[in-house]
């Protein structure tokens, strides 16, 4: 049997993995920069050369994202909620009903039936209120390092209330937090209940039931689980390779 | 109000934006595969913008301005005038208005409050519109000249509203309607200088609108069946208003051969609610076939809500005309404006029409409040009859674009499966 690739080219990574049945073989991502056909195609190229395969051996190319339609050289294509549907089902071993997706410029929830067909699904607009441009712009107002979030946050002794994930408006309210001698850590806590309760009211009524997933790169942020869980009263479980599962679901769609 | 330099250098660079919209959609539509020559008609009417004087130049009578579909159109072509429903679909004219405007707010009449000034600065007092009516439909619509006034531009002519009961199923409200249709009439005749037209014209005018109406429902019918497509479906019914109706029926006659000819279309066929849309914003148009999704049928002011539909009357006499005309065009009505609007969700969900789409598109555009409210509520119905639902929220900028189309995309699939 082939091997299948599937690219996921976001708005602030390209992720690749190579799949043999249904396991993830091999994974790598790199910053989304221009020339975004000639990453794609390296990380092909550093796929086959560590896994020592050759291009014959690659049964399908497969991209997603948004930048799914600027790959000259594949073929196919799928839409980045149908591969986060497919590669969750499949990884969770079919016991995901809800997956909470937060990308680089969107935040989605897209609910599955027992088959893992996609049975609804909502997906923010084009504000960036939430999403991982935020958690950026955010690190760079506090001068700190995103992959430190969790650990921050952790380290709160409260949760300052933040009233708005608009990139805008919360830099001059945290801005302003920081003027009045509030600890980072209380701002970052914050920072995580309020997307949460973004993540909440996007979710609405939709839940079905069945477990409920996060996944996308800020998915890692054991805070902003943490903040989840308590805004939504429910577990929500995250995979080993979270960032992965919609290249994943490319390669297998 | 005295204009600066500067601001007439605004308003013409604005101008050109537009221009530049209006030639960029139409070179799209052109490019298309489904075009024809006889389709120009309709391209040249819209590239010919919204320019009252030019409007009343084609049409040879006074223009009369409705805001939106209540008014019966038949009552101004028995009074020797023309109806044009004003209407923006251009990004680059809000430009020029929203200084004046909420920045939250209805984006066609931000667009048409802009179109509006453009045509004031050309056409000054020889042009404009010979008067205005109004019915008090959504809030934007009945504040509309007040925002008119804020965007600095002064009306001289004649203003009628028309108070909409917002109940429709209830007696009362229809003899209340009644009243401001006869209210209507008499407008029409102090502006026209005619007490009252005769019982003739009326007929004869009702017989015109009803067979542009059979005409439409043709083309209505080609669509259901792939066979028109979305964007020409909205080229064709935005045209309505921009020239003769008998004209305009000639022209839609002359297409229907052609799109007989057309092969079927491919994908899931979807049923498009919500918001209208206005030439040159064909932006949801080109998105839904791009995710290769079909709209076979719509219920949008823009399109297929037009014409209210069929005018029945038993009595010929002109209050009997006046009745009909009263009943069809708030009954028949489904602007989302009405208290009591069940009827819009039981059309959707009927048997009939449920045979002939797979899913339901509801585009809402921003500021767009009784679209937005209605969608909770037929999402929830939709949903209970295990329909498929998607609402789109967007406005006539195209950064929302890709976003917009991923959401399709992954619509589609769910139709598919």
């Amino acid at each position: 049997m082939g091997y299948k690739i599937g690219l996921d080219l976001g708005s602030t990574a390209i992720k690749a993995v190579l799949v043999n049945g249904n396991d993830m073989a091999w994974r790598r991502k790199v910053a989304t920069a221009p020339g975004q056909d000639h990453l794609a195609m390296g990380l092909v190229k550093d796929a086959l050369e560590q896994l020592g395969l050759a291009e014959g051996d690659i049964e399908k190319v497969s991209a997603t994202g948004y930048g799914k339609k600027l790959l000259s050289s594949v073929g196919h294509t799928v839409d980045e909620i149908s591969a986060n549907a497919q590669g969750m089902f499949i990884l969770s071993g079919g016991k995901c009903r809800t997956i909470i997706n937060i990308g680089g410029q969107d935040l989605k929830v897209i609910n599955l039936s027992d088959n893992g067909k996609i049975y609804d699904f909502r997906m923010n607009d084009k504000c960036a209120a939430g999403t991982g441009r935020f958690f950026e712009q955010v690190a760079r107002i506090l001068d700190t390092p995103l992959e430190l979030f969790g650990e921050l946050s952790l380290k709160a002794d409260e949760a300052l209330e933040l009233n708005s994930t608009c990139v805008v408006f919360a830099e001059s309210e945290i801005v302003s937090l920081l003027a009045k001698g509030a600890r980072k850590e209380n701002i970052i806590k914050g920072l995580h209940y309020s997307i949460a309760r973004r993540i909440t009211h996007l979710l609405g009524r939709q839940q079905t039931g069945g477990d409920i997933y996060l996944d996308g790169g800020p998915s890692q942020n054991p805070g902003l689980l943490d903040a989840l869980e308590d805004e939504l009263l429910m577990e929500v479980k995250v995979l080993p390779q979270p960032q992965f599962t919609v290249a994943f679901g490319a390669a297998i769609s | 109000m005295t204009v600066t330099d500067r601001e007439n250098r605004i308003r013409e660079k604005i101008r050109s934006r537009c221009d530049e919209e209006v030639e960029l959609e139409i070179s799209l539509l052109r490019q298309r595969k489904d075009y024809f020559p006889e389709l120009d008609y309709f391209l040249d009417l819209l590239s010919a913008g919204q320019s009252s004087s030019v409007i009343a130049g084609r049409v040879g009578r006074p223009v009369a301005a409705l805001l939106c579909l209540q008014a019966p159109l038949e009552l101004f072509q028995a009074y020797g005038l023309h109806p044009f429903k004003v209407f923006g679909g251009s990004q680059a004219a809000s430009r020029l208005s929203s200084p004046s405007l909420p920045a939250v707010m209805c984006p066609m009449l931000r667009s048409a409050l802009g179109l509006l000034q453009l045509d004031s600065a050309s056409a000054g007092d020889s042009g404009g519109f010979a008067a205005w009516v109004l019915p008090t439909t959504c809030d934007w619509a009945v504040k509309f000249m007040e925002m008119m006034a804020n965007c600095g531009q002064e009306n001289r002519r004649p203003v009628h509203r028309l108070e909409l009961p917002h109940l429709k199923d209830r007696d009362e409200s229809q003899g209340r309607w009644l009243e401001e249709i006869y209210g209507l009439r008499n407008f029409l005749g102090e502006l026209t200088g005619r007490k009252k037209p005769d019982r003739g014209a009326l007929a004869r005018s009702m017989a015109v609108y009803q067979k542009a109406w059979q005409v439409f429902t043709e083309l209505t019918m080609l669509k259901r069946a792939g066979r028109l497509s979305g964007p020409w479906s909205v080229v064709i019914s935005n045209s309505f208003f921009f020239d003769d109706v008998q004209k305009w029926m000639a022209a839609v006659e002359a297409t229907l051969p052609k799109f007989r000819e057309r092969p079927a279309a491919a994908g899931p066929e979807v049923y498009l609610a919500g918001s209208p849309v206005f030439f040159p914003n064909l932006k949801i148009m080109h998105l839904l076939e791009d995710a290769g999704l079909k709209v076979v049928m719509d219920d949008l002011c823009s399109s297929e809500r037009l014409f209210p539909g069929a005018v029945f009357f038993d009595d010929p006499s002109e209050h009997g005309l006046l009745k009909a005309l009263a009943q069809r065009y708030h009954q028949g009505c489904l602007c989302p404006s009405f208290a009591d609007n069940d009827r819009r969700i039981n059309n959707i969900i009927s048997p009939s029409h449920k045979a002939l789409y797979r899913g339901v598109v509801f585009q809402v555009l921003k500021g767009c409040h009784p679209f937005d409210l209605e969608s909770m509520t037929l999402e929830r119905r939709l949903k209970d009859e295990g329909l498929k639902f998607i609402k789109v929220e967007t406005d006539y900028t195209s950064e929302d674009s890709q976003n917009l189309l991923t959401r399709l995309e992954a619509y589609r699939r769910t139709l598919d499966s």
